[in-house]
């Protein structure tokens, strides 16, 4: 009888429904069983314990999806807000253009602000250089002025400045992103990496160039990409759909340098493959991250490794060494990386620990 | 992050004063995880339940001079979502279960560092298990106490069931996560166990 009545009095109390004097009778059913006290604070904590917010761009994603259906509604919706830039529109999809362009804004002022202090002023963005960047465990989606758009992966930077659209289509990147280019060939679009630059008229490709990655991908989706390196200028790879041109990154050595270096010996300096597909699915692993799915096939787990610390926003940390070259597939979505982790551990049995944001394999 | 009443009053105010789109669209990307799962319960269908959510919102935009009036925003919300989705069933004629025992959610706080609340994991794999295993009703119950913040009587009402009833589910839930937290408190369980049984 006390038991149960403790647990209808300890649930009340941690939902905030507890009166006075079921307060004091609780108080006084715990003085009498003190063998309850672990639990009890246990019970406390874990309430009191929240989820972080739901995922930030699924919640953007869908209130765009959101203003869409209120314009396709026909429901007024007061007038834009005056720092709306003016957008091309050059289809009836207007609406959710004009959101997508408002969204890249508020991210660019969001993150030019955080990054360096410099007040988002319209005047005074345009003579500089516009800058988008995520951290370790976000992304982004921006909307170029030309229409095209770009998703951000984690731990990304791009950047243009006003010259962008004038007579060339400019952008740098660092990290990995995937551009939905709006055609024009009076103007090529060029993406700048440090080892290569991918020119395109219009077409959708992902770039994935992150510094201390063992190789810079390029992976074209349609359309075609004409690629250069800097280390090779005068010639040129053209890529067709479904392919990816992998480069071998050089400095890949200074960065950890502890690893072997045999290994590297043995992957060709630059090869072109074909994308990779999951059973069933029709995204290619290679731009699947932009579904919010964190996927790889056949991949070693050094690398899963560098992956899953960019979207987790997590460090690895291989105290047995061996295990850097299992070689894994998974697809993750809304997993933590506690879920993450054991899922991985269905596949390969190795031990492992999670401290803080550090995740020690054994 | 624990749903305020105070701070979505705040924001509805914003939006029912000055038109606040800001305010309007921090709403939306505060509450559109929760209220889509919580259609989801009961509509069983993705798309449909992101575009309820999106019924809901229209809502909010279209009624705005309204707003303020609301005692308990949170308690709004979810009865409209109830609302709207029993009608949306109704009109295509499904078979509708309107109890609650046919609404499956998810706990998303049970998902956490176990250092964090300086637990093992083993503990805190028994807690997932214990809240997994949670008859669908009761799961429900525990979610919207405990992660959406709704009072006893706001569940009470949103279910059809009696404060008494909540009470108890309440406890019923606490209980299963309290027994993995504490080997003494083991022959708790069955001894109350025992008694259910007879």
């Amino acid at each position: 009888m006390n038991q149960e009545n403790f647990w209808v009095l300890l649930s009340k109390k941690l939902s905030g429904e507890a009166s006075d004097s079921e307060m004091d009778e609780l108080q006084q059913l715990i003085l009498e069983h003190s063998e309850w006290q672990l639990a009890i604070q246990n019970l406390e904590d874990l309430w009191k314990h929240q989820q972080k917010n739901d995922d930030y761009m699924q919640g953007e994603d869908a209130y765009m999806l959101h203003l869409h259906r209120i314009n396709e509604l026909n429901i007024p919706f007061g007038d834009l807000p005056a720092e709306t830039p003016v957008v091309q529109v050059k289809n009836n999809r207007k609406w959710y253009w004009v959101a997508a362009a408002m969204f890249a804004v508020t991210a660019g002022i969001f993150w030019i602000t955080k990054n360096t202090g410099v007040k988002p002023e319209n005047e005074k963005m345009a003579g500089q250089v516009n800058e988008v960047s995520t951290r370790p465990g976000s992304k982004s989606k921006i909307q170029l002025p030309d229409g095209s758009t770009v998703w951000l992966n984690a731990d990304s930077k791009l950047d243009y400045d006003k010259n962008f659209n004038v007579e060339l289509r400019e952008v740098h990147l660092t990290g990995e992103a995937f551009f939905d280019v709006v055609k024009n060939p009076q103007k090529p679009f060029i993406v700048h990496t440090g080892p290569a630059d991918i020119k395109v008229l219009g077409t959708a490709f992902n770039v994935k160039s992150y510094p201390g990655d063992k190789t810079t991908e390029t992976s074209l989706i349609k359309g075609s990409v004409e690629v250069t390196l800097k280390k090779r200028p005068g010639e040129k790879w053209m890529l067709k759909p479904n392919e990816k041109l992998v480069v071998l990154n050089e400095y890949i050595q200074q960065k950890r340098e502890e690893r072997p270096a045999i290994k590297l010996q043995t992957r060709p300096y630059l090869a072109i493959r074909q994308l990779t597909y999951q059973k069933g699915d029709t995204i290619a692993v290679e731009a699947a991250w932009t579904q919010n799915k964190l996927s790889f096939e056949d991949e070693s787990f050094l690398e899963v490794a560098q992956k899953m610390e960019r979207w987790y926003d997590v460090k690895f940390l291989f105290k047995n060494r061996t295990h850097e070259d299992l070689m894994l597939h998974a697809t993750f979505t809304t997993e933590t990386i506690y879920q993450a982790m054991e899922a991985l551990q269905y596949s390969f049995k190795f031990k492992y620990e999670i401290k803080d944001k550090e995740v020690i394999i054994y | 992050m624990k749903l305020e009443n105070d701070y979505i009053r705040k924001l509805l105010s914003a939006i029912a004063l000055h038109n606040d789109q800001s305010a309007y669209k921090e709403l939306f990307l505060l509450l559109h995880g929760r209220l889509k799962q919580f259609a989801y319960s009961i509509l069983k269908s993705n798309e449909e339940a992101e575009e309820l959510v999106s019924d809901v919102f229209i809502r909010i935009w279209q009624k705005k001079d309204q707003l303020i009036t609301i005692q308990s925003p949170i308690f709004y919300f979810y009865a409209t979502v109830k609302n709207l989705a029993l009608n949306r069933l109704n009109k295509q004629k499904r078979q509708v279960s309107l109890s609650a025992e046919d609404w499956f959610v998810q706990m998303n706080s049970i998902y956490f560092d176990p250092e964090q609340l300086m637990m093992t994991e083993e503990m805190v794999r028994q807690i997932r298990q214990a809240v997994n295993n949670l008859p669908p009703r009761c799961r429900l119950i525990f979610k919207l106490v405990k992660e959406d913040g709704l009072k006893y009587k706001e569940v009470a009402e949103l279910l059809q069931l009696s404060v008494k009833t909540i009470e108890a589910q309440m406890a019923i839930a606490l209980r299963r996560v309290g027994s993995c937290m504490q080997l003494e408190i083991k022959p708790v369980t069955r001894i109350s166990a025992g008694i259910k049984k007879s």
